[in-house]
């Protein structure tokens, strides 16, 4: 973070590049949850690191590495995930408010967590549900289609989207109870 | 996706499989204005897209091929390059120099 507060362009400039290698991979992972692809990932972030420079001030109280995403999310990330879906809203029977919500909402509570405190608390969560409710998220997990996890379940895929909505609805109820308990 | 009355559950599942597939827009696209209106009117689905996002960024953003460091440094390095570029150029940088349209000009003076 060092020089990036600096007044002066080039300093600034020249300070970029350490905070990029330090932040990329925090940072991509964290847009990953709401694009899940690489290439616009980097295209998204590059002009994220582009606004930090042009205007870091928002950067200037931040201490710790969760209020780092926290800040960068809400003030540079979020206004350019929105620009990634704006052109195509015309063309789209959702409302502009439920497409923010869709691409790139409000932080909830499980959105402050840090990766490693969200795998802790999705391994907790998962050990308390039923096994064939597991089975069926972590099935998802390996990358496997709903027809093949409904194969692998013995079920229609229609019983395993039903699964996998109640299940993920419950997963939120306990991952929330961890974050208050935190 | 070719069903074109889904369910909430039916929602989230292709909502959950486009994410995870890198392709939001093909699923936004799917979408007929009574799957907006259900998606709208629910809040478990709302609530369970926030765990869809949790579970693609556990479980597949270290799996995510991204480039490397040094050259993506290089490629934040020239779109600062071409701000600073557009900044010098642009009309704005040029009206702060004092010259004002004529309008403005005569609003300005007192009148004798």
């Amino acid at each position: 973070m060092k020089g990036l507060n600096a007044p002066d362009d080039d300093r600034r400039r020249r300070a970029m590049e350490p905070f990029v290698r330090e932040t990329f991979q925090m940072f991509i992972r964290y847009l990953y949850r709401y694009l899940g692809n690489e290439v616009e990932c980097e295209d998204v972030l590059e002009d994220v690191y582009g606004d930090i420079w042009e205007k870091p001030d928002r950067l200037r109280d931040v201490e710790s590495e969760r209020q780092l995403l926290r800040t960068v999310y809400l003030y540079y990330m979020r206004k350019r995930l929105r620009e990634v879906y704006r052109r195509m809203n015309r063309h789209l029977y959702l409302s502009q408010n439920d497409l923010t919500n869709l691409t790139a909402p409000e932080l909830g509570t499980l959105d402050t967590m840090s990766q490693s405190e969200l795998k802790h608390a999705l391994g907790q969560a998962l050990g308390r549900l039923k096994a064939r409710e597991r089975r069926a998220i972590e099935l998802w997990l390996e990358g496997m289609s709903v027809r093949a996890i409904a194969n692998e379940l013995k079920t229609t895929v229609g019983a395993v989207k039903m699964l996998k909505f109640r299940t993920i609805l419950k997963l939120k109820k306990m991952m929330s109870e961890y974050c208050r308990e935190e | 996706m070719a069903d074109t009355n889904r369910k909430i559950q039916e929602l989230l599942s292709d909502y959950a499989g486009a994410l995870r597939d890198g392709c939001l827009p093909v699923f936004l696209k799917s979408l007929t204005r009574q799957e907006g209106k259900t998606m709208t009117c629910s809040d478990d689905f709302w609530e369970a897209a926030e765990v869809v996002r949790v579970l693609n960024g556990v479980g597949f953003a270290d799996k995510a091929a991204t480039a490397d460091v040094g050259l993506f440094a290089s490629r934040v390095d020239a779109n600062i390059a071409s701000r600073l570029k557009r900044a010098k150029r642009s009309p704005r940088a040029r009206r702060t120099n004092g010259a004002r349209s004529m309008n403005k000009a005569r609003k300005a003076e007192k009148p004798i």
